[in-house]
């Protein structure tokens, strides 16, 4: 059993928990900032993907695509499409309150991938593309993970520093502010509807670059990869248990469960076959019942928000 | 918190090194099967037929000196972050000297293009089907015992042509399976001159499809083309067609040629109902393979299990052809399974071994086919049409 | 198309797949209405009641309609625990809390279906079934019963919401919490009743669903958002209003082939939802905006 095996396998993990931790920042900043229930996450993973892949992938008949652009400006086009079609999502969705706003995602999310799927002139359809390049896809395999490893790291820290500072600056106080106590907000002026549509597109670009950092991994896209339960609600699970509101909680998360889902798989690999299957549909079991627990037993996750105050419930007056 | 949890994962991972010893002459593959996810029902007898193939190995003398031939099996979910998960687990820390599998095409192109490829990994799949695996860009290390769908289309549409049945209807499942047969059976059913009178595409899971029918027949055709699985909606819409008269006539692709359609709505019911199906011309060896999964409590008529046990078998004869020596692969596996050579059929390991060991050359002829791969690694594929005959299906036309 | 043809083919299904999300969208219309969330785990809830029917008629030998009464009862207990365990000590928290741990438990009552009873779709009986004729009308039993089953839900739960004392509890729950407690409305009780019928109806939308197509783990999770979109089209807390939003979400899916390509058939229900979330929050029969 050599370590280099085990190395290179922490190396793949370190990729997909990176793309998962931008995938929680981003959210963070719409849900443990703003208090916005996206469970629409996969339809901009998605969004961020497909455009990447059409602009950088080459000529197909039947499909638009050959542009064969740089992958950096397959990057840059991910981020700036999810904005864009976070504009009028956020414009139609964000007033409702939050369990409207939570089955309003899904549907989007949902309509999404039903397009993505169908309309194959564009996406490919269920065949998807492929052919898409890879940074430092041409050096040998360990070397070629290290180096997208290298990029993910600098992605994430960049996303992080700038969430970050933007969490500590004026505007994040704001937005807390709006978040806990939207009526004394509204009343001093504050344009709510305004910023909160600020953070919806600022996380859904980050969700964009997310998606386009794992379809350059896997130089090929199709519309499996856009499934709720690994697109969307693992992500919130991990902002949940990691700590929402907070950007280390949330990174922290997606290290956490993506290594539980990880080692779950790895362990009931060992078990005989006929039990084998049955124990994959446990681990699921297993991720719903953390949550749970999570839940019931420190709901502010591993890292709580720091400088938190209680929020007011509503229908009583602070005194 | 945090160092408990490390520690505890840091024993995890030494836990799963020590139950990975691998003696010398012991070889280990990847069995990766779509275990959760959308073809959660049609995995477990994938997977058996894999193992069937690893016990007929190990039963008959093994690999090399006597060493078994292990395998892990991994669940790909039919998505690319579970599917490159467990290969890069299968290949780092099992350290495989093959994969069999996923199942799922978009799991297939996942893992091959970020891992499988990169470490050099020969990887034969049994049941992804679409034809962008053709072109992947794999030196030469992605097969696969299941040819494009592109074909089983095609071969589809001559062969009703042939029968008779000139203006049909297509109802296909929008994923890779059912839209690839679709597009290559309209673009070979067109080109001969057949008329396409309803070509509609569903999503799996709906309650209920009479509308979809309804707007087909409108077309005015008494064949139906369902392109599903018959272990899912496709036994759903075959229901809905035969309880409300709509087409008289049904054909399916191999998906739709399930047990779980014969048991539901009862063979008289099923008399004007015909299915393609992948076969291995070598007769013989279809029978050997569906005597041993019948007795291993399995049923044989299930997808893909001809193609899984063949691409199962054909990774172990590749293994013992190139010495356990990894580089050596992709040529034995070209070697083992094309013609010219003895011929060994399904079960056939003694003799396999004794040849290879005398340095002869082989030719593995499979239950799904007599697998002589092209440049690419795809396999034409032999086909036949089954009708229903009792509470099974049984052949009666070759389809060209 | 013929008239005859556009009902039997169009009309029925919707009318059937309606009475379907009907039943469904009055739980989640009592649970945005008396317990205020947004009830994620209902469509799997549907799985597990659908699934406890057949293992009744497994069990005890009976035929599928007579399954139903003991999966609606198992089902109401299912749900008064679950609502014990996993939802209870969540209610002075916000209701976003409530909302997500709903959403873990859609996994695990998922989960415990496919462990328990496998992925493979059953159906609760065997062959086909071809439809009897009434005046050229195309009717089979099965969906005669459905359509019977809905109204008498409907009814016996009208009647015991306007004229039972446990009933009126549960209004003035609905109407205002603050004030019911003020009056003396045991909240205890009343959770449990509702939990117990919402349970209930659960299990007779899984089931009816099973007894018209087939069993599988995924069918609950399919029926959630046509269910959202049936209730909150209705009105929240209205359970007349969840009928009528059921019937035209199944009749506009059914329709919708006319006018879109099938593949779209899954989305109708989301533009729906969005549609009227737009344009008529309060839905139709005008009922809360929460």
């Amino acid at each position: 059993m050599e370590l280099i095996g085990l190395a290179n396998y922490a190396v793949f993990m370190g990729i997909l928990i990176g793309i998962y931790a931008l995938l929680s920042l981003a959210l963070n900043i719409q849900w443990g900032l703003t208090g916005l229930f996206n469970a629409g996450i996969a339809g901009f993973f998605a969004i961020g993907a497909y455009t990447s892949a059409i602009l950088t992938s080459p000529h197909v008949a039947g499909r638009v695509g050959g542009f064969d652009m740089p992958i950096l400006v397959g990057w840059a086009a991910a981020m700036l499409m999810a904005t864009l079609i976070a504009w009028p999502i956020a414009r139609i969705c964000l007033r409702f309150r939050s369990d409207y706003l939570a089955i309003a995602t899904i549907g989007v999310a949902e309509i999404f991938r039903l397009i993505i799927k169908s309309e194959d002139w564009l996406t490919g359809g269920s065949r998807g593309i492929t052919g898409i390049p890879r940074p430092f896809g041409d050096l040998p395999y360990v070397q070629s993970q290290l180096a997208y490893l290298a990029l993910v790291v600098i992605a994430v820290l960049v996303v992080y520093l700038l969430v970050e500072r933007q969490l500590r600056s004026p505007w994040g106080r704001m937005m807390r502010a709006i978040r806990d106590n939207e009526a004394s907000a509204a009343a001093m002026g504050k344009n709510v509807e305004a910023r909160r549509r600020q953070a919806f597109m600022f996380g859904s670009a980050i969700m964009g670059l997310a998606g386009a950092l794992f379809v350059h991994f896997n130089r090929s896209i199709t519309p499996e990869a856009i499934d709720p339960m690994i697109a969307t609600f693992l992500i919130w699970i991990m902002l949940i248990l990691g700590g929402s509101g907070n950007n280390r909680g949330a990174i922290l998360g997606a290290i956490v469960i993506w290594l539980i889902w990880s080692i779950s798989e790895m362990l009931t690999d060992r078990l005989p076959t006929e039990v084998a299957i049955q124990a994959k549909y446990v681990r699921i079991f297993i991720i719903g019942l953390m949550l749970q627990l999570v839940l019931r037993f420190r709901p502010e996750g591993i890292l709580p928000e720091e400088h938190k105050k209680k929020p007011v419930p509503p229908g009583r007056v602070q005194p | 918190m945090k160092k408990k949890t490390a520690g505890l994962i840091a024993s995890l991972l030494g836990a799963a090194l020590i139950a990975a010893p691998a003696q010398a002459q012991d070889a280990r593959i990847a069995l990766l099967g779509g275990i959760t996810g959308p073809i959660a029902a049609m995995a477990p007898p994938m997977l058996e037929a894999m193992k069937l193939a690893v016990t007929h190995v190990n039963e008959q003398g093994g690999i090399g000196n006597g060493g078994k031939l292990n395998f892990v099996i991994g669940d790909s979910a039919c998505n690319p972050q579970n599917a490159t998960d467990a290969a890069t687990k299968a290949v780092n820390i099992d350290r495989v000297i093959g994969v069999v599998g996923p199942a799922c095409s978009g799991a297939v192109l996942a893992a091959a293009n970020s891992v499988t490829v990169p470490a050099g990994v020969l990887m034969i799949t049994s049941s992804g089907t679409s034809p962008q695996i053709t072109n992947i860009n794999d030196k030469d290390l992605v097969y696969r015992t299941v040819p494009s769908d592109d074909y089983q289309g095609r071969a589809l549409a001559r062969t009703i042509k042939e029968r008779g049945m000139s203006k049909v209807a297509v109802a296909y499942l929008n994923n890779d399976y059912g839209k690839g047969l679709a597009e290559a059976f309209k673009d070979e059913f067109e080109s001969i001159g057949g008329t396409l009178a309803g070509y509609s595409g569903h999503e799996a899971g709906k309650a209920s499809y009479r509308s979809d029918l309804a707007e087909l027949a409108r077309g005015g055709a008494d064949t139906l083309v369902i392109f599903d699985y018959g272990d899912g909606t496709g036994l759903v819409l075959l229901r809905q067609a035969l309880e409300n008269n709509f087409f008289k006539n049904f054909i399916g692709a191999d998906g739709m040629r399930s047990d779980a359609v014969i048991r539901e709505l009862g063979a008289d019911n099923l008399e004007t109902f015909f299915t393609s199906a992948p076969v291995g011309e070598a007769s013989a060896s279809l029978d050997a393979f569906n005597k041993a999964f019948a007795a291993a409590g399995q049923d044989p008529n299930t997808i893909f299990a001809t193609t899984s046990y063949d691409a199962a078998f054909l990774m172990a004869l590749t293994i013992e052809k190139a010495g356990g020596d990894k580089a050596k692969m992709a040529a034995a596996l070209r070697s083992v399974s094309s013609a010219p050579g003895e011929p060994v059929m399904v079960g056939e390991w003694a003799k396999a071994k004794k040849l290879i060991a005398e340095g002869k050359d082989i030719n593995y002829m499979g239950a799904a086919g007599e697998h002589e791969f092209d440049e690419a690694g795809d396999v034409p594929g032999n086909y036949a049409f089954f009708k229903v005959s009792g509470n099974t299906y049984e052949a009666i036309a070759e389809m060209k | 198309m013929t008239v005859l043809n556009f009902i039997n083919f169009y009309i029925v299904p919707g009318l059937v797949l309606g009475s379907i999300y009907a039943v469904g969208a009055i739980g989640i219309t009592m649970v945005f209405g008396i317990m205020r969330f947004a009830h994620l785990a209902h469509g799997d809830m549907a799985t597990m009641g659908a699934f406890f029917a057949l293992a009744a008629i497994g069990l005890f030998g009976v035929s599928p309609w007579m399954a139903l009464p003991i999966a609606m009862i198992m089902a109401a207990v299912l749900a008064v625990g679950i609502d014990r365990v996993f939802y209870d000590y969540l209610r002075e928290r916000p209701k976003i809390l409530t909302v997500m741990a709903s959403l873990g438990l859609a996994l695990m009552l998922r989960s415990a279906v496919q462990v328990i009873w496998g992925v493979d779709p059953v159906t609760y009986v065997r062959g086909i079934v071809r439809p009897d004729s009434y005046f050229g009308i195309l009717l089979r039993p099965r969906e005669l019963y459905t359509l019977l089953s809905l109204i008498v839900i409907v009814v016996a739960l009208t009647l015991f919401l306007k004229t039972s004392k446990w009933g009126k509890a549960m209004r003035a729950m609905s109407d205002n919490p603050d004030l019911a407690l003020l009056s003396g409305v045991d909240n205890r009780m009343v959770t449990i009743l509702t939990w117990s019928i919402v349970g209930a109806l659960c299990a007779a939308a899984g089931f009816m669903l099973g007894i018209n197509t087939e069993l599988n783990s995924m069918m609950g999770w399919h029926l959630l958002l046509p269910m959202f979109a049936a209730a909150i089209l209705g009105g929240v807390g209205r359970v007349e209003g969840a009928v009528l939003g059921g019937f035209i979400v199944g009749l506009v899916e059914e329709l919708s082939v006319l006018v879109l390509p099938g593949q779209y058939k899954a989305a109708t229900a989301f533009v729906i939802l969005l549609l009227i979330l737009l344009v008529r929050p309060r839905g139709l029969l005008n009922g809360k905006v929460l």
